[in-house]
């Protein structure tokens, strides 16, 4: 296939935290709200003058601050985001808002706290921590009603002035929806049995959607969704298909050196992947635009700390739906190494996908910066891929 | 009668010091958790033979 | 302020003696006459706790059926483990709390197979039973007196390992092999593993759980509650605690959840929710905190007497198993309460030398090794508190009003989001951190020994802050790291020889008692 006209441009995007899209958006005086997990309500972070950013650690070495710390026990994406924090490497930032979701990326964010990592010069910063739905009921709905009100709404409001009427929410929320339109219409052709977009590179592009001010990226994204119209793919079908589930990936090299061993990565139901974080919100009349946009939240959230059975159930359901819509041969549960709720549910999704939903699975963690441990993967993956393509021949396929 | 109850209370008081020390030196010589120690690794190896339903 | 015992101590004082290389020790401590016959007679009673338990035959059967149950032959080298060289009301006030655990334990293991359905099947029982998780506050079933909390976890995973070290390992590899990861937590990950292994009773009409106490907890109760719905056709609840727990804007989701886990309990046991036996528990809730503080105080002046790991074993099974539904804890509280006060009036001492005043804090693996005893008898570091006795100071509404009904449900949330563990390492850093420096302030501590559980991740990530706000406090931090249930990473002799190693070369100290420095208990129960 030709190469997309952007993508180099989005791969430079994702070299650095701090990349020239935030420089711009902070020139043209707004206010950059950092967060660092999916379950923050992405559109009230968008409001009025700001601009969201999740926080990521690029190309990550040595961890040896953060690991004094917090020790090497740690799970490395809530280690490296201490170390860059300490680097300065988040400067930018006007305000962090963690939820207190898992405990390490909480932890993570308390010592960027204590340790002044990011305040330097800015009086009217702030850190907030945010209590989020363990279960997905109207109980949950209004526990995030509460919580985005008190930790984002006001804070924002109160230090920057942002505003955060309902027309600013309802504002903000549509603008939200464009991009997951177009990430969601760039993904659909995922589902083609010679598809037109690697997963790498779709995996480059919705991970610019998280980490750049939303509104200097959407032209580009628009062009690419017109590009991809009428490109050209491959003639040569890929060994396998693989929906890839669990931790967040940043490093898009992970994807990259699946799609090398022949597996294409057709779905990506991970922590800041397109599925359910890139799935447009509806909002209606009959109802405040907050309430919608927690309501979509809570029920849609697929994060392994939501801990109802229906959720928990649900979850697979989700991931063999999704599977059986992008037409995977196989399901790669992947777990960053010492992240505990991704550890259980990568026994119990794996198990599941197996045994109850027929998928062959192939459970593996990982590192935070795949160029740490390229050979183990590889082997891992290479394995999974002939033994998918045994089972296709002993079904005659 | 005096006597017999005497010496009922005799072979109590006997039967039951008897009772305290056998006790008391399994007692302090820990004879107890010695004999146990030596069962436990009977049954580990019987719980090893209970087929069991292994599955998440 | 070194504080030196006036009065010698009976009996033995090289307690090194008593231990040998083989799982148990080589005889019980001498402890003159009038102590080695009281904890003669409190031998006696245990005797006679575990034989009334063996006369049955279901739990004859169930010593054979699970696996967990062998633990139970180590009862009294557990007892040993907690008493060693203790004298006078100490050794009394450990013997009334040990001895109560005890005989509550060997009642819940008796209700478990009772309802078993592999051994006693009694099924009108069964149906009168909530099973609940280990590490979970048990209030939300204060006013449900015809119901039965089975706490199924503790005899099976959380009491066995009191008694025998090893208790764990063979569930951990069960789970490790199925693909849960070593990194995890052991203690839900055994969980986890005693349910993949089947060797959990089966009995009960439903099933509430709690995300108690970390993340690895939270996802374990998914794993076991799936075998529990979908092959024995138990229905679970999962209530929720909240992590930031001091924050007024979580307590209305929190009591709504405790609204619909009693509505689940009502649900399913066909029993309505007793406002009566509600407030009677909350009497007995606030009793046990009164008391709880007392001791604490206690604890504060130079003559501690409530310590050690039994010190929080008793508060854990009262404040969270209990939470007010045995009035039996009433009279035990009454009666440590008053030992302890006798004890502080005669400035009875546990050592010859009380060194240092130590607050103990961090994730603990204290019940499965005698840690705390060993740190007064070797060096004279009095251990005053640990993290998991710091819990709820704030009393409840007691009296049945139309309004206190309503708080009621605020207050079992309090309560519930206030567990044992969780109540410091959630909530933000001021619970772990800034509090502990308050606590040492308050007792007049000079060192804290920090239990580093290295797969505790909630504690490891406040390690860099510990280390240098103490440095910055004057206070003595003595890291001490461990796997919690999993003696293969961390062994005992390992676990002591952090400590020993701080004492020597920072404290520049010789130990009181030579003879425990190493003690070849690696392979001991």
């Amino acid at each position: 296939m030709r190469d997309l006209k952007h993508l180099i441009y989005f791969e430079n995007l994702l070299q650095i935290a701090n990349n020239e899209l935030i420089t711009k958006a902070k020139k043209d005086g707004r206010i950059c709200a950092a967060y660092t997990c999916e379950n923050v309500p992405e559109p009230l972070l968008n409001l009025g003058n700001a601009f969201s950013i999740r926080l990521f650690a690029p190309h990550t070495g040595s961890m040896d601050i953060a690991t004094y710390y917090m020790t090497n026990l740690l799970c490395e994406p809530s280690r490296a985001l201490l170390e860059r924090a300490i680097e300065g490497g988040f400067n930018f930032a006007d305000c962090v808002i963690a939820p207190d979701g898992c405990t390490m990326m909480n932890r993570c964010v308390e010592n960027m706290e204590l340790l002044h990592t990011m305040e330097a010069g800015n009086e009217h910063f702030f850190h907030q921590y945010m209590e989020i739905p363990l279960k997905g009921d109207e109980n949950g709905v209004n526990l995030c009603r509460i919580q985005c009100t008190n930790h984002i709404l006001k804070p924002l409001h109160e230090h920057y002035g942002i505003d955060i009427s309902e027309e600013s929410i309802r504002r903000a929320v549509e603008d939200h929806n464009e991009i997951c339109r177009l990430i969601r219409s760039i993904g659909e052709f995922r589902k083609e049995q010679y598809p037109r977009i690697t997963g790498y590179e779709f995996h480059v592009l919705t991970l610019a959607t998280y980490v750049c001010p939303k509104y200097l990226i959407k032209d580009k994204l628009e062009e690419t969704l017109e590009e991809l119209k009428t490109r050209e793919p491959d003639d040569k079908p890929w060994r396998v298909r693989v929906l890839m589930a669990g931790s967040e990936v940043d490093d898009s090299g992970l994807i990259k050196l699946i799609e090398e061993c022949g597996a294409y990565v057709c779905a990506d139901r991970f922590c800041f992947g397109s599925f359910p974080g890139r799935e447009p919100i509806p909002l209606t009349e009959d109802e405040d635009a907050l309430t919608q946009v927690c309501r979509h939240y809570t029920y849609m959230c697929q994060c392994p700390r939501m801990m109802n059975m229906e959720k928990v159930y649900g979850r697979k359901q989700y991931v063999a739906d999704l599977a059986r819509e992008y037409r995977a041969d196989g399901i790669i549960y992947e777990q960053v190494k010492f992240c505990d709720p991704w550890a259980y549910e990568r026994l119990l999704g794996s198990a599941m996908l197996r045994d109850d939903y027929g998928f062959p699975v192939l459970s593996v963690d990982r590192p935070y910066n795949i160029a740490s441990s390229v050979g183990q993967m590889r082997t891992r993956i290479q394995a999974f891929v002939e033994s998918i393509e045994i089972k296709k021949i002993k079904r005659g396929e | 009668m005096s006597k017999t109850l005497l010496r009922f209370f005799l072979k109590l008081f006997a039967a039951l010091f008897g009772l305290f020390a056998v006790t008391f030196v399994i007692y302090f010589f820990n004879l107890d958790m010695k004999a146990t120690s030596l069962i436990e690794p009977i049954f580990l190896k019987h719980y090893e033979k209970i087929p069991r339903k292994q599955y998440v | 302020m070194v504080i030196k015992n006036p009065v010698e101590k009976a009996g033995e004082h090289t307690l090194g003696v008593l231990y040998s290389n083989g799982k148990v020790r080589r005889r019980r401590e001498w402890r003159g006459i009038r102590d080695t016959l009281y904890d003669y007679t409190r031998w006696l009673y245990l005797v006679s706790i575990l034989a009334r338990f063996v006369v049955k035959p279901r739990n004859v059967k169930g010593m054979f059926r699970y696996r967990w149950m062998s633990n139970y032959l180590a009862v009294m080298h557990g007892m040993d483990k907690f008493t060693i060289g203790l004298r006078d009301e100490p050794l009394r006030i450990t013997h009334t709390a040990m001895n109560f655990v005890i005989a509550d334990v060997t009642k819940a293991i008796d209700d478990c197979f009772r309802g078993d359905r592999r051994l006693g099947n009694d099924r009108a029982f069964s149906d009168r039973c909530v099973l609940t998780d280990e590490n979970a506050m048990t209030a939300f079933m204060m006013g449900f007196p015809n119901v039965k909390a089975i706490l199924r976890e503790v005899p099976t995973m959380f009491a066995a390992n009191i008694f025998n070290q090893n208790s764990t390992t063979h569930y951990l590899d069960v789970a490790q092999e199925f693909g849960i990861p070593g990194d995890v937590c052991p203690m839900p990950e055994a969980e986890a593993g005693i349910s993949i292994d089947d060797d959990f009773c089966v009995l009960g009409r439903c099933a509430v759980q709690v995300n108690t106490t970390c993340d690895g907890s939270l996802m374990g109760n998914g794993l076991i509650a799936k075998r529990l719905e979908r092959e024995y056709g138990i229905p679970t609840f999962q209530l929720v605690a909240p992590m930031r727990h001091r924050e007024e804007d979580v307590q209305e989701y929190a009591a709504e959840d405790i609204r619909k886990a009693i509505a689940f309990v009502e649900e399913h046991t066909g029993q309505k929710w007793d406002w009566t036996a509600y407030f009677e528990s909350a009497k007995r809730v606030n009793d046990a905190t009164r008391k709880r503080i007392e001791q604490l105080e206690i604890n504060s002046t130079d003559y501690p007497q409530f310590f050690g790991s039994v010190f929080s074993l008793y508060n854990d099974t009262n404040y969270m198993g209990n939470c007010g539904r045995n009035a039996d804890f009433v009279k035990i509280d009454k009666k440590l309460l008053a030992l302890a006060e006798k004890g502080v009036k005669n400035k009875r001492m546990a050592a010859k030398e009380y060194r240092h005043r130590c607050i103990v804090w961090g994730v603990q693996p204290q019940y499965c090794i005698d840690m705390l005893y060993w740190m007064l008898q070797c060096w004279g570091v009095v251990p005053l508190t640990d993290m998991l006795s710091m819990v709820n100071t704030r009393m409840i509404a007691e009296e049945d009003t139309p309004e206190n009904r309503e708080q009621a449900y605020y207050d079992m949330a309090w309560l519930n989001e206030n567990m044992i563990m969780r109540n410091r390492t959630h909530g933000g850093y001021k619970v772990l951190v800034d509090e502990l420096w308050e606590f040492c302030e308050k007792m007049h501590a000079d060192m804290v020994m920090m239990w580093e559980h290295m797969s505790c991740k909630a504690l490891t990530g406040m390690h860099g802050q510990f280390e240098e706000q103490a440095r910055a406090k004057g206070i003595h931090l003595v890291w001490v790291s461990h796997d919690l249930c999993d003696p293969r990473v961390f062994s005992r002799q390992a676990i002591r020889d952090q400590f020993s190693s701080y004492m020597r070369t920072v404290m520049r100290e010789e130990p009181l008692d030579p003879s425990i420095e190493v003690l070849p208990d690696n392979d001991a129960w």
